[in-house]
């Protein structure tokens, strides 16, 4: 078979299953980006926060979600979590069977944990930088403390994060990859398979770097867009 | 090339170091310089006035070919540099090597001193003869020791220049262009970035260089360093001299309306 | 939680810890060779020069190291005579090799971008005064513009040696008993959940120390950024440029 007819769609090619990988990847990624900058937010706050505990908090989260392997971080909520819900199943039902963690659930919290950690450490470079004058320039015209986050600070805090959120959805969806280890069906998972059965596993891995690739250089003009959008009436120096 | 026409270069340059004739330079449809000549003579001190934008440092970096003219001559210790044209319809120099050379002949003194941020005072000195003059170090270290003392920086050898005043790192960078033995010393306004209670010290230092007779190209918009110091005055219009001459007599009276005017809004 | 599992197995994690340094650290340090001149070429002018090395640097940095490691790992695979022809295929054939490979192939693109931003850092007049000193290009490049690109990469750089050692745990899927090599066949061994802690306690301990070492090295590589305090003695206390 020549590389063309190997990526026909249907039942003789492998293109409709490598795009279906591919589809997953993608939720999988997208599923992960609110929950783990809700995360990030909350992270930031912790660290910023005028309480002592609440900040070792932030601090120690952050610290031990960025110093240890996404991989393991993956094998911990996949296996960690999977024991527990276990031990709690069969508390409420000794003759209960061993229930499975889905692969996909486990992907979204493991990816969260950690893009959480990292976003957090860039929200809160982007409250720090915050102008003072400004915030106080909104509350001398009275706004409330919410108006004065959703008008003023949040527009401020979207233009500095930007690129450092940036870079790490583009790490995101490169390390959504780790979860196919975990059999969840996504694109690289997929791409295994097909190496499983066609034997040509230079072919199939390089359309999946080529995949990710793209899907990168996607991301990376997205967000150069946005972040003309975001500087707009900022001048350059 | 015989040892006869050796002989005439290495008296011409006795006593012109740097003869510059007719220099060219445009940026773009920008004609910057328009056809400026000067010659260096030892022990010259050579002032260079002009409003902002008339030319004087891009003249200035032609001179050490920071910037490459597009037409005109330059003759630096008796050699003549060549250039010549790239695809592109920029200048070059024929002779990068030569281009080299030259510079190192020649100190430069920067309005934002430049001072090599990741090295001591000391290494700031040192490093040019070392590397680019291959001289021994212990002969370097000597010298460079000697200017610092000379600039009165002494006791700082061993800081580093983030940890220096703006006056200091200027006399800093003054030295380690002394420490080159550079043929002539060119300045591009360097009192221009410091706090006006520095300018004094740094000013006292290239007094002191031009009485020891040291050959000496100065932009500079402190009118009394240009009156008392300088033994010839450029006044630079628009890429053009507009007027030149000996200091004593071109302060006293002005056949440009536009340098006298300058001269009353400057001093 | 019983700490018979780490009783019975803790040497085991050891030597996973021993080769995960030992593959990261071979892989960052063939990074840093490699990414030297690919950062020259990456800022050079010329087109041919530089736009290979960028994309380079956008593929590497562009897909899942996995994948690269299953692109070189199995791919090889596909080419088995091409590779016993060239006397290649040993290489390609040992799994701590491929990964090696990958990780230096990635970490050279992530290296090389830093020191690209290192590079274009150097203030424009530092450079100028090099050249009105009359020093060549090389010159200018090895006293000024690298020692100076340095410094200001150096904490992404010690950011990127601390990615590279945690991104090296996929190793592991490749058959090798690194770390976290070690940890999963230990669990799918005693299913002792701890035994993933003491890993990422391992982990942490190894990043934590890479923290520390850097920040020291740092502040050795710039006493230029750092306050003075103490007059120093008049020998220049590091080594930079001109001394050697
Ligand atoms: N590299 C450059 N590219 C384009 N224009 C330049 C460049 N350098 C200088 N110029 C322009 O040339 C003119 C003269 O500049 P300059 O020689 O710096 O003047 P001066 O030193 O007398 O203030 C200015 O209009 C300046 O904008
Ligand atoms: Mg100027």
């Amino acid at each position: 078979m020549d590389n063309l007819s190997l990526l026909a769609f249907g039942s003789d090619g492998w293109g409709d299953e490598l795009l279906s990988g591919l589809l997953v990847t993608i939720q999988l990624a997208a599923t992960t980006l609110p929950l783990g900058l809700l995360i990030g937010f909350a992270v930031a706050g912790a660290s910023l926060s005028s309480h002592p505990w609440l900040r070792r908090f932030g601090r120690g989260y952050t610290t031990a979600a960025r110093g240890i392997p996404e991989l393991l971080t993956l094998f911990l909520v996949y296996n960690g979590i999977a024991m527990l819900l276990n031990a709690v199943w069969r508390w409420l039902d000794p003759e209960a069977g061993f229930v499975e963690l889905s692969p996909f659930i486990a992907g979204v919290i493991a990816l969260s944990v950690v893009f959480g950690a990292f976003s957090g450490e860039v929200l809160r470079g982007a409250f720090q930088a915050l102008d003072r004058g400004q915030i106080e320039a909104g509350q001398a015209i009275g706004l409330s403390r919410w108006d004065l986050f959703r008008f003023i600070k949040l527009p401020q805090i979207w233009r500095f994060a930007l690129p450092g959120l940036g870079n790490l959805w583009v790490n995101l969806i490169k390390d959504t990859a780790l979860v196919s280890i975990i059999a969840l069906n996504d694109l690289l998972r997929m791409t295994n398979i097909a190496v499983g059965a066609t034997k040509k596993p230079f072919t199939f891995f390089l359309i999946a770097c080529a995949a990710y690739w793209l899907l990168s250089i996607l991301s990376e003009m997205v967000l150069a867009r946005l972040e003309e959008r975001a500087n707009r009436g900022v001048r350059r120096a | 090339m015989n040892t006869q026409v050796i002989e005439k270069n290495s008296s011409q340059a006795l006593e012109a170091p740097l003869i510059a004739r007719d220099i060219h330079k445009s940026f773009g449809e920008l004609e910057v310089l328009k056809g400026i000549s000067l010659t260096s003579r030892q022990h010259d001190v050579t002032a260079i006035l002009g409003s902002s934008g008339s030319g004087k440092s891009t003249f200035l970096r032609c001179l050490n070919l920071l910037e490459v003219p597009d037409a005109g001559e330059l003759i630096v210790h008796g050699q003549q540099v060549r250039f010549k044209h790239n695809r592109l319809g920029e200048a070059v120099p024929e002779d990068e090597k030569l281009v080299e050379r030259i510079r190192a002949r020649l100190g430069m003194v920067f309005q934002q001193f430049n001072l090599w941020s990741h090295m001591t005072v000391l290494e700031n000195c040192m490093v040019g003869p070392l590397r680019v003059l291959k001289q021994p170090r212990a002969e370097v270290e000597a010298r460079a020791r000697y200017y610092l003392n000379k600039v009165g920086l002494d006791n700082r050898v061993d800081h580093y220049p983030s940890h220096l005043s703006g006056g200091q790192q200027q006399r800093a960078a003054i030295a380690r262009a002394l420490t080159m033995e550079p043929d002539v010393m060119l300045f591009d306004e360097p009192t221009s970035a410091l706090d006006p209670e520095l300018v004094g010290e740094v000013l006292l230092v290239m007094r002191k260089l031009a009485e020891e007779g040291r050959t000496m190209i100065v932009v500079t918009h402190e009118m009394a360093f240009a009156r008392e110091v300088s033994s010839h005055v450029m006044f630079l219009h628009q890429g053009l001299v507009e007027e030149e001459g000996a200091p004593e007599q071109l302060f006293r009276q002005q056949e440009s309306e536009r340098f006298r005017q300058f001269l009353s809004t400057n001093f | 939680m019983s700490f018979d599992t780490i009783i019975q197995y803790g040497h085991l994690l050891l030597e996973g810890t021993w080769l995960t340094i030992k593959l990261s650290g071979l892989a960052l340090v063939v990074g840093a060779l490699c990414a030297m001149p690919m950062a020259v070429a990456r800022c050079s002018d010329r087109r041919w020069l530089s736009r290979p090395v960028r994309v380079y640097i956008s593929f590497f940095r562009g897909t899942p190291m996995l994948a690269q490691l299953f692109l070189i790992y199995y791919g090889a695979g596909q080419y088995r005579h091409e590779l016993q022809a060239l006397n290649l295929w040993w290489l390609f054939r040992d799994p701590f090799y491929c990964a090696l490979v990958t990780f230096a192939l990635n970490t050279t693109a992530y290296q090389t971008e830093l020191l690209r931003g290192g590079i274009q850092g150097v203030p424009r007049g530092e450079i100028e005064a090099a050249k009105a000193y009359g020093m060549s290009s090389w010159l200018r490049y090895r006293l000024i513009v690298l020692p100076h690109a340095y410094r200001i990469a150096f904490p992404a750089l010690g950011n990127e040696v601390i990615l590279l050692l945690k991104g090296s745990a996929i190793a592991s899927v490749v058959t090798l008993f690194d770390l976290m090599g070690q940890t999963r066949t230990i669990f799918a061994k005693t299913f002792d959940f701890s035994i993933y802690l003491w890993a990422a306690l391992l982990y942490l301990l190894i990043t934590m120390l890479i923290v520390r070492v850097w920040r020291r090295l740092e502040d050795r590589l710039n006493p230029h950024l750092r306050q003075r305090t103490v007059q120093r003695s008049s020998t220049p206390a590091v080594a930079v440029a001109p001394t050697e």
